[in-house]
C-alpha cells in the first residue's frame, strides 16, 4: 500500500475545505513563487556580500621611494619605504623594498623584489653581476633576463616615473610560479 | 528527472510520509490569516540567523575594532549595507512579530488546557529572544550601544541579593569594556542561538502533539478542517513575502544610524533605547528613590512571572472572548498603558514646539551655527561639549542661557564654546529653543 500522492488532488487526503483542482495548484504555484523571489533576493546579495573583498581590489598609487641621484649608475641597489596598507577596515604601515637600477642619468628600471618562481626574495650578487634567488636557484641577469634555474619568467618590472629628481613607484604584486606576469 | 531523484530519495528515505506528516496537519477551522505570526516570527528568525552569520564574516567583536568593521560592512563590503540592515530592521520585526503572535493567542484564549506548555515555552523563548536583543544592542560600539548597555547593566544591578554578582558577570570586569563585548558576542551567536533553537523545536513540538487550537467560536470550528497545505502555507508565505519586502526596503531607504564611536569617558551621552523599550524607559522616569526598584525589576518580575504562569491564573478553560472580561480587561489595561507610556516618549523625543516661532527660529540658528559640530542634541551630532538633549532640566535658568549665549566664558569661566556673534533676538531665539529641551514636554 503506498501513501496517497499530495500532488494529486482526486487523491488528496486533505481535510474538509481543503482547496483541490486549480484552487490547490494557484496556491502551490504562489508559494512556490514566493520561496523563489526571497531565495534568490538573499541569495544574491549574501553571495556577492561574501565573495566582495576579492574583487574590491585597492588602487595603486605613486609612492616615492628615494632620489635618482642616490643611485649608483650600472649597479642595483635596494630602496625601502614605506606605505600605507589598507587591509580591510585596518590600515597598516607596510615597509615594502624595491631593486632599482639606473642605467644612465635619468632612465632608471625598477624590479618587484618578488622572485617569478615561487616567490622568495632574490639578492645581488656583485661579482656574477647576477640576480640570484636563494631558495631553488633561479638567476637573472641584470636586465631581468632568466639566465638559469627554474624561474617561468623575467623579473617583473614596475611603473616608475622620476618627478623632480625623485624615484616614484606604482607598487604591485603578481602572482608568482605562471610564465605570464598575472597581477594579485 | 527532478520526480525521478525525487522518487529514487523516496524509496529510500520514505520522504512521501514525511511529506505527509509536515503538511497534511489538520487545522480545525480552516486556514486562516490570524495564524501567520507564528511563522512570520520563525521566518524573521531564521533571516536573522542567515543575515547574523553572514555578519560575522566581517565584524569584530573587540573595542579596537568593533566599529570600524560595523562601519566597514555599512559602506564597503558589496550589499553590506543589506545584510546589516536586514538585521538590524530584522530585530524589530521580530519582536513586533513576537509581540503580535502573542497577543492572538492571548485573545484567542490558544493557551488555555491544554496548551499550556506551548504558552510556557513561548514566553521562555520571548525572553530569549530580548536577551538576543540586549546582547546585539552593545556589537556596533557606538555611543549609543555603549551607555544604553551601561544602563541595562546597572539596572540588573539594582535587584536586591544577586544584583551585585549577575552585574559583575555581566559586565565580565572592572568596567564596560573589551571582557563585556566579547561575552556579549558570545552569548549572542553561540550561546543563544543553541538555547533558542531548542526552545523552537520544543515549541514546534508540542504544537504537533496537542495541534492548533482553532477558533473559539464553535460554530465555526465545526465548520470543520483543511490541512496546513497549501491554503495556510499560502497565507504564511503571502505574509513573508511581505515581510521581506518591508525590510528590504527599510534597509534600502533608512540608513542605520550609527552613533559616534563609544567613549567610555564621556559622561554626558544620554542614550534613547529602541522603539520597543522606550515605554519601559518612559515608566523609569516616574518611580523615584526608594520607588525606583518597583519600576527596575520588581514590575518587570510579577509581568514576565504573570506571563509565565498565565495558563495556571486564568485556569477557567472558557476561551470566547465574551466570556473573559477580566483576563482581557488586564490585557487591554496592559496595552493602553504601554501605547500611552509609548506616545508620551516619542513625543518628548521627537515632537519639536511648532507654536513658538522663536523656538523654531532658536533651532535654525543651531543649525546655522552647526552647534551639533561640538553639541549633541537627542543623538544628533557629535559628544565633544555636552549633550544638549536635556539641558533644561539641568539649567532651567532664563538669565543665565542669555548671559552665556553673549559670552559663554562669563558663566562658565574656562568653557572653550566660541563667543558667536549673535544680535539679542537671536540670543533670544536661541535661549527660547533652548529651554524647550527637557524631559516630560
Amino acid at each position: 500500500m503506498s501513501d496517497p500522492d499530495l500532488h494529486s488532488p482526486n487523491k488528496s487526503s486533505g481535510g474538509f475545505s481543503t482547496p483541490v483542482g486549480t484552487r490547490r495548484s494557484f496556491f502551490q504555484w504562489v508559494t512556490g513563487g514566493i520561496a523563489a523571489i526571497i531565495g534568490l533576493g538573499m541569495a544574491f546579495p549574501l553571495a556577492a556580500y561574501f565573495v566582495s573583498p576579492a574583487f574590491n581590489r585597492r588602487k595603486p598609487s605613486w609612492v616615492p621611494v628615494g632620489k635618482v641621484d642616490d643611485l649608483p649608475v650600472g649597479s642595483p641597489k635596494v630602496l625601502d619605504y614605506s606605505m600605507k596598507v589598507k587591509d580591510g577596515w585596518m590600515e597598516t604601515k607596510a615597509v615594502k623594498a624595491v631593486w632599482a637600477i639606473r642605467h644612465s642619468d635619468n632612465d632608471v628600471t625598477v624590479f618587484s623584489p618578488i622572485c617569478p618562481h615561487l616567490g622568495c626574495g632574490f639578492r645581488w650578487n656583485q661579482q656574477d653581476a647576477q640576480f640570484q634567488c636563494p631558495c631553488h636557484g633561479s638567476v637573472y641577469d641584470l636586465s631581468g633576463k632568466v639566465l638559469g634555474g627554474p624561474a617561468p619568467r623575467p623579473l617583473d618590472a614596475l611603473p616608475s616615473k622620476i618627478e623632480n629628481g625623485e624615484l616614484q613607484v606604482l607598487y604591485k604584486e603578481f602572482q608568482s610560479g605562471l610564465s605570464i606576469q598575472k597581477e594579485l | 528527472m527532478a520526480s525521478r531523484i525525487y522518487t529514487w530519495l523516496d524509496s529510500r528515505l520514505r520522504l512521501k510520509s514525511l511529506e505527509k506528516t509536515l503538511l497534511d496537519e489538520p487545522i480545525p477551522g480552516g486556514a486562516s490569516w490570524n495564524y501567520v505570526f507564528g511563522s512570520a516570527t520563525l521566518f524573521l528568525f531564521v533571516l536573522q540567523a542567515i543575515t547574523g552569520i553572514f555578519l560575522a564574516v566581517y565584524y569584530v567583536p573587540s573595542p579596537d575594532h568593533a566599529y570600524d568593521t560595523v562601519q566597514y560592512i555599512q559602506h564597503e563590503v558589496w550589499f553590506g549595507w543589506f545584510v546589516r540592515g536586514l538585521h538590524h530592521w530584522g530585530a524589530s520585526g521580530v519582536m513586533l512579530a513576537i509581540g503580535l503572535h502573542m497577543l492572538q493567542v492571548f485573545f484567542d484564549g490558544a493557551y488555555k488546557p491544554p496548551r499550556e506548555m506551548m504558552w510556557m515555552v513561548g514566553v521562555v523563548l520571548f525572553l530569549i529572544m530580548m536577551g538576543f536583543g540586549f546582547t546585539g544592542y552593545l556589537l556596533p560600539w557606538d555611543q549609543n550601544a555603549y551607555w544604553a548597555t551601561q544602563v541595562g547593566i546597572n539596572m540588573a544591578g539594582a535587584v536586591p541579593l544577586v544584583g551585585d554578582f549577575v552585574l559583575h558577570v555581566l559586565r565580565g570586569g572592572e568596567t564596560l569594556g573589551a571582557l563585556t563585548l566579547s561575552r556579549f558576542f558570545a552569548i549572542h551567536v553561540l550561546m543563544l542561538p543553541a538555547i533558542i533553537v531548542i526552545g523552537i523545536a520544543l515549541h514546534l513540538f508540542i504544537l504537533r502533539r496537542v495541534g492548533p487550537a482553532g477558533p473559539w467560536d464553535e460554530e465555526r470550528a465545526k465548520q470543520g478542517s483543511e490541512t496546513f497545505y497549501p491554503r495556510q502555507v499560502y497565507m504564511d508565505a503571502v505574509v513573508m513575502l511581505g515581510v521581506f519586502v518591508a525590510l528590504v526596503i527599510l534597509a534600502a531607504t533608512i540608513e542605520f544610524p550609527l552613533a559616534d564611536k563609544a567613549d567610555p569617558s564621556d559622561n554626558s551621552f544620554v542614550p534613547v533605547p529602541e522603539w520597543y523599550f522606550l515605554f519601559y524607559y518612559q515608566l523609569l522616569k516616574y518611580f523615584h528613590g526608594p520607588f525606583a526598584p518597583l519600576a527596575i525589576w520588581i514590575f518587570p518580575s510579577i509581568f514576565f512571572l504573570g506571563l509565565f504562569l498565565l495558563p495556571f491564573i486564568d485556569r477557567h478553560p472558557e476561551r470566547r472572548v465574551s466570556r473573559r472580561p477580566v483576563t482581557l480587561g488586564a490585557g487591554f489595561v496592559f496595552l493602553l498603558g504601554m501605547f500611552v507610556l509609548l506616545g508620551i516618549s516619542l513625543n518628548d523625543l521627537y515632537a519639536v514646539p511648532k507654536t513658538d516661532p522663536s523656538v523654531i527660529r532658536g533651532q535654525e540658528l543651531v543649525a546655522q551655527h552647526s552647534c551639533k559640530t561640538c553639541h549633541r542634541i537627542h543623538g544628533e551630532g557629535a559628544a565633544i561639549a555636552p549633550d544638549l538633549s536635556f539641558v533644561a532640566d539641568r539649567r532651567p535658568d532664563r538669565e543665565w542661557h542669555l548671559r552665556h549665549f553673549r559670552d559663554p566664558k562669563s558663566v562658565s569661566p574656562g568653557s572653550f564654546m566660541p563667543k558667536f556673534p549673535l544680535d539679542d533676538q537671536e540670543v533670544t531665539d536661541l535661549t527660547n529653543y533652548i529651554l524647550t529641551l527637557k524631559s516630560g514636554t
